[in-house]
């Protein structure tokens, strides 16, 4: 791939992690955190796709990233609170800073129209200039040239001075005394020094805007430094010579005036003192001069160029000189330069946003990885557990004994491989925040187009499940999420005449649950309504007309194919493909789902799926002449029948009484053709299992022969699926052995899913 | 190992016996060729699929390909041969009663089946050859495996 092409594509995946992170960070902002850590990362998040696309010559990328980093911009300096209406506009502007950013990476385009009136409409928020802007193109003028020509010396580099400072102001003799007025009005003089590297301008960064910035926190004054400007002959294009002066009359902190220079500190010489003295510095060079200039000489290191703690006091009351105390400084000093990504570890740093920000790079110490890889790892762990018990089980043939060397490292190995198993499927397990946090902006479409309030509420991102249960997780659940909002949410009209509020909640959560994972998707709308669900399913000839059913099995008509509650086929659901798409992909990842719905009060509907799909706790049982493996998840009990307990209902079919309950029984070796008769209910071993939607049932076999952890291997790989079988699995002595499909069974023997052609084979198989 | 100089010129064909008559594959499509060993049977399958084994981690199927062919069903023993073919992107074991040659053949020797040919024969046997004396039958992969399954059932 042509370098550039390759450093776009990472552009692209970084602008993919960048816009989950506004829109997470907005959504935060809504509810409630304002705290100028979220709002930073936010405008982080814009400034940063700004500063690549203006990089790659995106421009109407960088024009519209522009207008909204202006608005974010005054969040950040608190002249615009962060209201609910500001909020909706920020979130459809993220929507279409995600639109933009696909439109230019996979070439399509993007309506302008909705582009102009977001602009517009943040540029209304922001206020003064940037309306305008928005509109005639003034903002482009004055923005272009930074982006796609990182330097221009022309005359925008002096145009922050003509537009932004003030006329020359004579400095008054008491201004010299500026610390003590501080005082009085809560106003301080500052000097600031900057002058930016070339590489300021490489990275997108614009002086202007920067000394733009300290002319909104107060008075300024500003002075350029032109004095290293070369003749034209010697100009490098690119290079960076200019430097400012400025003088800041301001009640903001220092704090506040560094935080203008936070993107660009690294790329600059930056000095800030207080008018009249040196009593408060900071500069880019280090924390404290005389103890850095000691620091260097002990370590022979070179001072951090990092974040620069806040002032410390010494200064003022010399302290006394403790050798070993500056050693102690100096070794701390060194470790910035070691791991330049940490802030400087000294006491005093230890402000909370430096912290933060601390922690925040230590967590993205992360590396691409090429997923064929981890597949193929994957795999080969896989291999290795096989072989592992291959190897065990020979060995317990070849009658060693307990005390052996041998089988003592064979249980060393054993523990390793499972702990080697587990780590590489940790590689893959991801959080399903990666799923859930494209749903808020589904939830808004919907809301939209429906002319529904909707709030989404997501709980549990954190939950950690194998990526390919994730990738195949996010079709079932938009489409969920567009039901949930479509079909279970009534209009604000009808909700409030219902005593609700106006504005649905749609709830969207996740949990671990006894190795599985766990996902509701609930709403607050009026619930399933069952006599309609129970006419239309009469009507469409899924049931028959007279069909007794309960409520629970009402409800689970939905699912049934070719079942469609919308009356009108909107343009959101309804499109003939309904619930039933959904639990087919459900279960097809080995996952069951459900729903419970209360009437006026709304519906939950539950997915419980398995966290991989590599590996399977199973009871290995055997029926008929063959071993099979039943996944543990699904057995509640195993009980060994006695015949009194077995009863014939109807041809072919028999229930077992449990504590005085009927469940069906099913005779697995029977029901998968593997015998021709069934097993005596006093010589085999019953297993009590529950099914999708709590259905329970109990499954006859030979005996069992005992509990592991089986690899998962797929029959349609090489085949095609099989009724009444999940995927195969090679155990200890490497043969293949079946994974029940305990879901399927139960249906096929219930008749209710594929009724007679399931009985009927089953009994010719 | 007939004619080795004509490598290039024809294809090159896997020769095996069942029963009394010769059948052959491309070698292109063929893997490996093992022993039998015990499969793992499928439920609700058709005859001709014996089941599943492993072949070092994968799940391969079986066809019994007397079977599959019309003939009775097999009753495999350790010295029945399992021939591991590639079909598109899936692979498959052949179960055969023994494989005799390696044969190399151009286009131009293939001849059409006769229409007389029982349909299970016209179905899945694409040419035949004749070769000192012997009729070898070439057998097109491509329905081996049963259809796709009809309905999710």
């Amino acid at each position: 791939m042509d370098p550039m092409e390759a450093i776009k594509q990472t552009f692209f995946q970084e602008c993919e992690e960048q816009l989950a992170e506004l829109e997470q960070g907005l959504l935060a902002i809504e509810g409630g955190e304002t705290d100028s850590e979220t709002v930073n990362a936010v405008f982080r998040a814009v400034h940063s796709i700004k500063g690549g696309a203006g990089a790659f010559g995106l421009e109407d990328l960088v024009r519209f990233a522009h207008v909204f980093e202006t608005t974010l911009d005054h969040v950040r300096a608190g002249r615009l609170a962060p209201e609910a209406d500001l909020l909706k506009v920020m979130l459809r502007a993220a929507d279409v800073l995600a639109d933009l950013v696909r439109a230019a990476r996979d070439g399509g385009v993007v309506d302008e129209a909705r582009c102009e009136v977001l602009r517009a409409e943040l540029g209304a928020f922001s206020g003064e200039d940037e309306t305008g802007d928005g509109d005639d193109g003034m903002g482009e003028l004055d923005f272009q040239p930074l982006s796609f020509e990182p330097i221009s010396f022309e005359p925008m580099a002096f145009e922050p001075t003509a537009i932004e400072a003030d006329p020359f102001e004579p400095i008054g003799s008491e201004l010299a005394f500026a610390p003590e007025l501080a005082a009085a009005d809560g106003r301080t003089t500052w000097i600031i020094h900057f002058r930016p590297h070339a590489s300021l301008y490489a990275h997108a960064n614009e002086s202007a805007l920067l000394l733009r910035e300290l002319g909104r926190m107060g008075e300024v004054e500003t002075t350029l430094d032109d004095s290293t400007l070369p003749p034209l002959a010697d100009m490098e294009p690119e290079g960076a010579y200019l430097a400012w002066t400025v003088r800041l009359t301001t009640e903001r902190d220092l704090d506040a005036i560094r935080g203008a220079f936070e993107w660009v500190e690294d790329d600059c010489d930056l000095k800030i003192e207080r008018e009249g003295g040196a009593a408060e510095v900071a500069s880019v060079q280090g924390p404290d001069p005389i103890e850095l200039i000691l620091a260097k000489a002990l370590a022979s290191a070179p001072a951090p160029t990092m974040e620069a703690p806040p002032p410390i006091p010494q200064i003022a009351e010399p302290a006394p000189l403790d050798v070993a105390a500056l050693i102690r400084k100096a070794q701390a000093a060194e470790e910035p330069v070691l791991a330049p990504a940490n802030a400087v570890p000294a006491p005093a740093a230890a402000h909370p946003a430096t912290a933060n920000a601390a922690n925040a790079t230590a967590t993205t110490a992360t590396i691409r990885v090429d997923l064929d890889r981890v597949d193929r790892l994957i795999d080969l762990v896989g291999e290795l557990v096989i072989n592992q018990a291959m190897l065990a089980q020979r060995v317990t043939e070849s009658g060693l004994g307990r005390s052996s060397g041998v089988v003592t490292g064979l249980d060393e190995l054993e523990h390793l491989t499972r702990e080697i198993q587990d780590s590489v499927m940790a590689i893959r397990a991801q959080p399903v925040k990666s799923v859930f946090q494209r749903m808020p902006r589904l939830a808004r479409e919907v809301a939209a187009m429906t002319g529904k309030s909707v709030r989404l509420v997501t709980e549990g991102e954190g939950c950690e499940v194998d990526k390919t249960v994730i990738e195949r997780l996010s079709d079932p659940l938009t489409h969920m999420i567009r039901n949930a909002i479509d079909h279970g949410l009534e209009r604000p009209d009808k909700r409030i005449a219902a005593g609700k509020s106006g504005e649905g909640v749609v709830r969207l959560s996740a949990a671990h649950r006894s190795g599985r994972i766990v996902i509701e998707v609930s709403d607050d709308g009026a619930g399933i309504n069952r006599p309609r669900v129970k006419d239309i399913a009469i009507e469409k000839g899924l049931i028959a007309p007279d069909a007794v059913l309960s409520d629970e099995e009402i409800d689970n008509l939905i699912f049934l194919p070719g079942f469609s509650t919308a009356s009108e086929v909107s343009d959101i659901s309804g499109r003939g493909v309904g619930m039933d798409v959904v639990k087919r992909s459900i279960q097809a990842l080995g996952g069951r789902i459900s729903v419970a719905s209360r009437p006026g009060l709304g519906s939950t509907f539950t997915l419980s799926l398995p966290l991989t799909l590599a590996v399977l706790d199973g009871m290995v049982v055997s029926a008929g002449s063959q071993t099979l493996v039943v996944p543990l998840t699904a057995i509640i009990e195993t009980l060994q029948p006695k015949a009194a307990e077995v009863h014939p209902i109807g041809e072919g079919a028999h229930v077992i009484s449990i504590r005085g309950g009927y469940v069906p029984l099913i005779d697995v070796g029977l029901a998968l053709g593997y015998s021709d008769e069934a097993v005596e209910p006093a010589k085999g071993v019953a297993l009590l299992i529950e099914g999708e939607g709590g259905a329970r049932a109990a499954l006859m076999v030979g005996a069992i022969q005992g509990q592991r952890q089986v690899v998962i291997k797929s029959l349609e790989a090489n085949y095609r699926q099989v009724f009444g079988i999940a995927a195969a699995t090679i155990l200890g002595d490497g043969r293949v052995a079946l994974i029940l499909d305990i879901d399927a069974l139960v249906a096929g023997q219930k008749g209710l899913e594929s009724p007679a052609p399931v009985l009927r084979t089953a009994a010719i198989g | 190992m007939n004619d080795a100089a004509h490598t290039h010129h024809g294809r090159e064909l896997i020769s095996f016996r069942i029963g009394a008559q010769e059948f052959c594959v491309d070698i292109m499509a063929v893997r490996e060729i093992r022993g039998w060993t015990a499969a793992t049977a499928l439920p609700q399958s058709p005859s001709y699929v014996r089941g599943v084994i492993n072949l070092r981690g994968a799940v391969l199927p079986i066809v019994d390909l007397p079977n599959r062919l019309g003939y009775g069903v097999s009753e495999p023993t350790a010295r029945h041969v399992i021939i591991v073919a590639q079909i598109g992107t899936q692979f498959v074991g052949l179960l055969v009663d023994a494989v005799s040659d390696i044969l190399t053949v151009t286009d131009d020797m293939i001849q059409p089946v006769p229409d007389i040919a029982p349909e299970a024969v016209k179905a899945f046997v694409q040419g035949l050859i004749a070769m000192d004396g012997r009729m070898i039958s070439l057998i097109g992969l491509g329905r081996i495996l049963p259809d796709v399954v009809q309905e999710a059932a």
